[in-house]
């Protein structure tokens, strides 16, 4: 059995954004890019499954220009055996156009699992892998925490409000995944330099048949804002006696007034 | 806690932009590696530090090692970090691919060791301490030694140390009373006592292996008597097992700082049954020793670095979040107070304190490319290349851990009183970075290895190396506007480095050798100095290059901090030269003349 992984490049979150003159996009200059982390979890997942016997191949699959081979890298550190590029370079498509595009694009890879992180950071749309599922026609469970393959059925743990919701999933299945599944590995020196051997293949959206501004056109960014900063109600747990501790501690170290 | 403890920006400045590591890999032995490995190895050591090794900083401060019937019992996910180590190869890094290593070259290594030691010191010493011993058993020890302890050391499964020191045996240790009696078996029989030996026991390892330090039986005194050997704690038998090996640990001491990570008393050969197996040829041991010694003073240079930097990245956080006091042009108290780091008094603090750090770890970098290409370059560099690393390792030793405190120092004053207090990390950073001028040689010995031994070397060789590698930075750094008159300055300081080289060397031919030597640690001060001078010109003339043409704001604000820390430098250190240098030309020997009676109340 084949896993896909799907890996994005995003921001780290702890970057210092600011907007664009053009007010509808984020000054990329001096950002760095690390893998989504959710598709960490992803990662990490597929990994587990090909060391327990069940998978034969991971492949990483990330959709992008040239920058994003070294975000597939680091995946492939982690222990991903190949990687695929799909590559587009220009105005980033939107959810649906990368859904589209890696859809066309992973019919040909023959994975029976394709996992992804539950969203990425960036844009946290949540939608591509949903959509995936849908341009592929198969089952595609989402949030999920907990995961068990036997034979051709994938049960897994979704997270939902207040509980669990259990599915069964026949493969082939798209997945995506939440953060706590498993503990993702950091990428072992004797791996990064393995990973140097191994190969990205890419693929370009017009071999795919496939148009960048079309893949770009379904959404118009109008503006962008940095949330307001606004006052967070922080309400305290615990005993008094502990209650009192962490104030004194948040008004010392956090609003520094003591 | 603070958010950030090192700058990855500065890391690849200095990595790249300056020492252009990316050229070793067209060396034979580095071809393996690309920049894009690098950048991976340092992405991942900064994750490991962000993750797992920062959050336990303060915890392993709090709850040191306990020492409990012989065993030391440290923080318990220590263990889980020991084995992510010898997984993820950290241990090894450098180690040659036959070996289990990764060839990883030493610029890189000592890169992601300066980003754990940043993230947590204490818990950075245990692998590395095993790094250590094993490249010395690498290099010296038989392939049986070898096949049995370095695997095992690189996996995290044992730990590796250093014991050289003695209760009567610390600076000079040609008075080490460890004796080794020969057997028919092929191991010596040791007895003896050690003291201070960092990680000597606890129960994060299955084993420890010591390479350690002492005289046979019958040894010429002195130096030339002194031999290594490798003494486990447990050794090993024909079917695997492990055996005691009549080593014990009788005492942990408290420290000041770096807690986490305990310093042992050990006696071997209590009921007579400690085995050693000698490393190399008998009475070859300090000589082994000194030759892994450029690389263990340079970490230790890192590791003060790196507990600098923490502490100036915490301040820096601080004094952009507190607001006290107003601008003092302005009257109006109705007016909002002003983030601290506004006051030219806390800039002045701020730039000190980047001065010194990236300043210190410009050099740490530099000494460990000199490794890297003497290990692997051209045959024709390496004896050039040689002398100039043996000049510089007592100043990248001793610069960064005696600046190093007065860094942490000044960091710890930026936050006021919250500096004093353990809310912030600033007081434990101080109490840590304490130990660098002490172990792997104390300031004083270094400023005597550099006067008695390294400027006269050769027949001054090394220095003329080092005066010539500056001369040529100078002479680039002239062509650039904003940095032309502190090339000048350099080149002042330069010539009168050489007058004053040429001052106490004629103190030593005259033979007066106490008196050339007793403000050695002074010359050592002004050597640091003038280094530092030297690696900050070099830095400012690589960011003017490359803020002529940059467009963004972030490299723009880099590049223009660059040059103000150079100029800060220049315009605030440097001027230090001046006082040393009328104490060093007036050799009236008052520190000799003065008598330990006198000082009787
Ligand atoms: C935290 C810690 C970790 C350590 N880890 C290890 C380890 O892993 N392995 C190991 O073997 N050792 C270790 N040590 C020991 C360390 O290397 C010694 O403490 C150090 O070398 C100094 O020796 P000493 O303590 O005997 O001091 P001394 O040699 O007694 O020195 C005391 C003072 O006298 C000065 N002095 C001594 N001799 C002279 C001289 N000839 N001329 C002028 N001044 C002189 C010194 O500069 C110093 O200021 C460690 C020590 C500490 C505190």
């Amino acid at each position: 059995m084949k896993i896909a992984v799907l890996v994005k490049r995003v921001p780290d979150t702890t970057s210092v954004f600011k907007i664009a003159d053009d007010n509808a996009s984020v000054v990329t200059d001096n950002l760095k890019y690390v893998m989504s982390p959710y598709d960490e979890y992803a990662m990490e997942a597929a990994i587990q499954l090909r060391e327990a016997g069940q998978a034969e191949e991971v492949i990483v699959v990330s959709l992008g220009d040239e920058s994003c081979k070294e975000t597939m890298r680091t995946a492939l550190a982690m222990g991903a055996d190949s990687g695929l590029l799909v590559k587009c370079d220009g105005a980033g498509p939107t959810s649906r156009g990368v859904a589209e595009a890696l859809a066309a694009a992973l019919k040909n890879v023959g994975a029976s699992l394709i996992l992804a992180g539950k969203q990425a950071v960036d844009d946290d749309a949540s939608q591509v892998a949903e959509r995936i599922a849908e341009l592929l026609d198969c089952p595609h469970a989402s949030v999920v925490s907990r995961m068990e393959l036997v034979g051709d059925t994938l049960t897994v743990d979704r997270e939902i409000e207040g509980g669990k919701y259990t599915l069964e999933l026949p493969l082939p299945a798209v997945v995506s995944i939440e953060k706590g599944i498993n503990t993702p590995r950091y990428p072992t020196l004797p791996n990064i330099m393995k990973a140097k051997r191994k190969a990205i293949e890419e693929q370009d959206i017009n071999a795919l048949g496939l148009d960048a501004a079309v893949l770009a056109s379904h959404i118009t960014v109008e503006a962008m804002a940095l949330p307001r900063q606004e006052r967070l109600t922080n309400v305290l747990e615990g005993d008094n006696e502990t209650r009192v501790a962490t104030l004194v501690k948040a008004l010392r170290e956090e609003e520094k007034v003591l | 806690m603070a958010e950030t403890f090192v700058s990855m920006r500065n890391l690849k400045f200095l990595i790249y932009e300056l020492n252009n590591a990316e050229a070793l890999c067209a060396y034979p032995y580095f071809e393996e590696h690309n920049r894009e490995i690098f950048d991976l190895v340092l992405d991942t050591a900064l994750k490991m530090g962000t993750d797992d090794l920062y959050p336990r900083f303060v915890e392993m401060d709090r709850e040191q090692p306990t020492f409990d019937a012989g065993t030391i019992s440290v923080n318990p996910w220590l263990r889980e970090f020991m084995a992510a180590c010898g997984e993820g190869g950290w241990i090894g890094a450098n180690a040659p691919f036959e070996h289990g290593g990764q060839q990883i070259p030493d610029t890189v290594m000592v890169a992601f060791r300066f980003i754990f030691g940043a993230a947590n010191y204490s818990a950075s010493a245990y692998p590395f301490l095993g790094t250590g011993a094993a490249l010395l058993m690498i290099s010296f020890a038989s392939r049986e030694l070898i096949d049995t302890y370095v695997p095992n050391i690189f996996a995290g499964k044992w730990q590796g140390t250093m014991a050289l020191t003695e209760p009567h045996a610390g600076s000079s240790l040609t008075d080490l009373k460890t004796t080794a009696t020969r057997t028919d078996a092929g191991y010596f029989n040791l007895v003896g006592q050690k003291i201070f030996i960092s990680c000597g026991e606890h129960n994060a390892v299955n084993n420890i292996v010591h390479l350690m330090i002492a005289r046979i039986e019958d040894a010429p005194a002195g130096i030339k008597g002194i031999s290594l050997f490798v003494v486990p704690k447990l050794r090993p038998c024909a079917d695997g097992t492990l055996e005691s090996n009549d080593l014990i640990c009788t005492a942990t001491f408290h420290k000041l700082g770096y807690k986490g990570a305990p310093i042992t008393q050990l006696e071997m050969g209590e009921h007579g049954d400690c085995r050693a197996w000698l490393v190399g040829e008998e009475n070859h041991g300090l000589s082994y020793m000194f030759q892994m010694m450029n690389e263990a003073r340079v970490g230790v240079g890192a590791g003060a670095t790196a507990i600098a930097t923490a502490a100036y990245y915490a301040s820096l956080e601080y004094t952009r979040e507190r607001a006290q006091g107003r601008p003092i042009t302005a009257k109006d108290p109705a007016t909002p107070q002003i983030p601290i780091i506004e006051h030219a008094d806390v800039k002045r603090m701020l730039l000190f304190q980047r001065a010194i750090t990236e300043g210190s770890l410009s050099l740490i970098i530099y000494c460990s490319n000199l490794i890297d290409r003497i290990h692997a370059g051209p045959a024709e560099d390496k004896e050039r290349l040689e002398l100039l690393l043996d000049f510089l390792t007592p100043i990248a030793k001793t610069y960064p851990s005696e600046m190093g405190i007065l860094s942490v120092s000044t960091g710890l004053q930026c936050l006021g009183g919250y500096g004093y207090c353990d809310e912030f990390p600033l007081e434990q950073l101080y109490r840590d970075i304490r130990i660098h001028p002490i172990h792997e040689g104390t300031t004083g010995i270094q400023g005597m290895d550099l006067l008695g031994r390294k400027v006269t070397m050769k027949n001054g060789q090394a220095l003329m190396i080092y005066i010539e590698e500056i001369t040529a930075c100078i002479e680039k750094a002239k062509g650039v506007e904003a940095i032309a008159a502190e090339a000048q300055q350099l080149e002042e300081a330069l010539a009168q480095l050489q007058q004053l080289t040429m001052h106490l060397g004629g103190l030593a031919m005259k033979g007066e050798i106490d008196l050339f030597l007793a403000d050695a640690t002074l010359y050592l001060e002004y050597v640091g100095i003038i280094t530092m001078a030297w690696q900050w010109l070099w830095q400012a003339t690589v960011s003017e290059t490359a803020l002529a043409d940059c467009d963004t704001e972030g490299d723009t604000n880099f590049y223009m901090g660059k040059r103000y820390a150079c100029h800060y430098f220049f315009r605030y250190e440097l001027p230090k030269l001046q006082g040393l240098a009328t104490r060093l030309q007036q050799s009236d020997g008052l520190t000799l003349s003065m008598q330990a009676k006198y000082f009787e109340d």
